[in-house]
């Protein structure tokens, strides 16, 4: 049984790693050679070419990397709390049903609001938290992400929380156990998986909002504001340049999310 | 033996459920004194109220007429003082613990010590057979294998009283014979009081000092069987006459099915 699940598990690898990687090569070498220029009708100016956009990230690699850990502090911070935060809301839910689904309704509905119009609200309150520009940039960029990861994760630990196995409450309370107990006995490992579905969700979304906050925010750091700032003044290499990093930052988090999941659920189905 | 003593005392228990102003009686009116080591079957088809009656012993539910004595005291008591452990229809083991962390789950609520946990995790596992599985998880395991982790975990609380909720119904048939050899074996060694709830009539004349023949439309009681069957018991009585005859006996008891 076990040399089956391995060999499957060794196809499964090859489809979910060696094709995509095979096909990312593909474009790769579409695109230096400018086929892929040649088919879609594009100039190399507005899409440069791997070759162009891999110096320019060599050249100004320090100051790339400046932005980077603008654009990370604020995707991993405003993941962090928004996901401590959703989860806050799940347990509130739990403890107090009757409101729970309510509470939960006005979640989703804040999570439908666009960044493009909760940014500035955001920059507008948060205008008064530092006389550092940065810092008070940095606050309300958090607060953007912090929103937008709110919601996967309350959703998902609120069904993680409830959502138990006929009986196993039941079996606790065959015990006598009291409410906590089932929560910190049956609730709370019960909820784990349900964590890691909301984070392979808002993983992604944090880097995406964070990037879009920083085009609305007030002092120019980020990958994501350079994107920006670049396409502006017609520099497309230095654009696809950090175009290719926002790519990066994005694959490692969620590669990092998946390495975490794979040891912390490798006993359950 | 002589001045026996009940264990559970179940008086004119009745239960009506109340949905969209619709009264169903799901029990009425069942009586019956369990002495201590017996091993009882409550058997009857779905919906004759079998599971609410034992969930009424087990405290899960309270009955809305009659009370239900556990060695003299409530149900709720019972619960509160760990007199019972229960085994439900499948074997709601918790899938990020290991078997032996399973077992030791009612004796973390215990407060009892590291140590003291994992000896009897231990002994309870020598019980059942499972000694090698001890850091084993759940789904590694047979259903069979899971089930008898869950009687395990019920024992691991020294309980006096043993109640078990079609424990076998999941099971293969192979499985489900082996795996009553095994329970009457434990049961043998330990002397609990064992209150059996199943829909398998030769299940429970192969396993039962008693078979209590529940009826539906309304739940009720409607025959007692005594099964003097000699014990110990092994898989070869089920080819003898006397048990065929206690099967057919037991099947013409019921009433309005």
């Amino acid at each position: 049984m076990k040399r089956n699940g391995s060999s499957s598990r060794f196809r499964q690898s090859i489809t979910t790693v060696l094709y995509p990687l095979f096909f990312g090569i593909l474009i790769l070498v579409l695109w230096q050679t400018q086929a892929l220029h040649a088919m879609l009708n594009i100039d190399p100016f507005v899409l440069p070419l791997p070759s162009r956009i891999n110096s320019i990230i060599g050249e100004s690699l320090p100051k790339i990397m400046t932005n980077v850990w603008a654009t990370l502090i604020v995707a991993v911070a405003g993941l962090l709390l928004g996901s401590l935060f959703g989860y806050l809301i799940a347990i509130v839910a739990t403890v107090f049903p009757k409101w729970g689904a309510g509470g939960l309704s006005i979640v989703t509905a804040f999570n439908a609001i666009p960044i493009v119009a909760l940014a500035p609200v955001i920059t507008n309150w948060t205008k008064d938290v530092s006389s550092d520009a940065n810092i008070r940039s940095m606050v309300a960029k958090i607060i953007v992400v912090l929103l937008m990861c709110t919601a996967s994760m309350s959703l998902n630990a609120y069904r993680g929380l409830t959502e138990l196995r006929p009986f196993s409450q039941d079996l606790l309370e065959s015990y006598a156990a009291g409410k906590f107990t089932i929560f910190r006995k049956l609730r709370l490992p019960n909820s784990v998986p349900y964590i890691f579905t909301a984070l392979r969700v808002s993983v992604p979304l944090s880097v995406i909002s964070a990037l879009v906050s920083e085009y609305f925010a007030e002092y120019v750091i980020g990958v994501g504001r350079q994107i920006r700032e670049n396409i502006v003044l017609g520099q497309y290499p230095t654009a696809w340049a950090y175009i290719t990093v926002a790519c990066l930052i994005g694959i490692v988090m969620y590669a990092v999310l998946i390495v975490c999941e794979s040891i912390l659920l490798r006993h359950r189905k | 033996m002589n001045g026996s003593q009940t264990a559970i005392k179940i008086d004119n228990v009745g239960m009506v459920y109340r949905a969209d102003n619709q009264e169903v009686t799901a029990l009425t009116g069942v009586s019956l004194d369990i002495e201590k080591g017996e091993f009882i079957s409550l058997l009857g088809p779905s919906g004759c109220g079998k599971t609410t009656l034992l969930r009424i012993v087990a405290d899960l539910l309270a009955p809305t007429s009659g009370q239900v004595l556990i060695d003299g005291s409530s149900p709720r008591e019972a619960r509160l003082q760990k007199k019972y452990g229960m085994v439900f229809q499948s074997p709601v083991l918790y899938e990020w613990r290991t078997v032996q962390k399973n077992i030791e789950l009612p004796l973390e609520l215990m407060k009892l010590s590291k140590e003291e946990r994992a000896e009897r995790a231990r002994k309870m596992l020598e019980l059942v057979g499972l000694t090698d599985f001890a850091h084993h998880y759940p789904q590694q395991l047979s259903g069979g294998m899971q089930q008898r982790v869950g009687i395990a975990r019920a024992l691991a609380l020294r309980p006096e009283i043993l109640l078990m909720d079609e424990p076998f119904s999941a099971l293969d048939e192979f499985t489900r014979e082996k795996l009553h050899e095994d329970l009457l074996r434990i049961w043998g060694k330990t002397n609990k009081t064992v209150l059996f709830v199943t829909h398998n009539i030769a299940e429970a004349v192969f396993l039962s000092d008693r078979v209590c023949v529940l009826s539906p439309h309304p739940g009720r009681l409607s025959a007692v069987v005594n099964i003097d069957l000699p014990r110990p018991r092994t898989m070869e009585l089920r080819d003898t006459p006397e048990f065929t005859a206690l099967v057919a006996k037991v099947r013409n008891s019921f009433e309005g099915v």
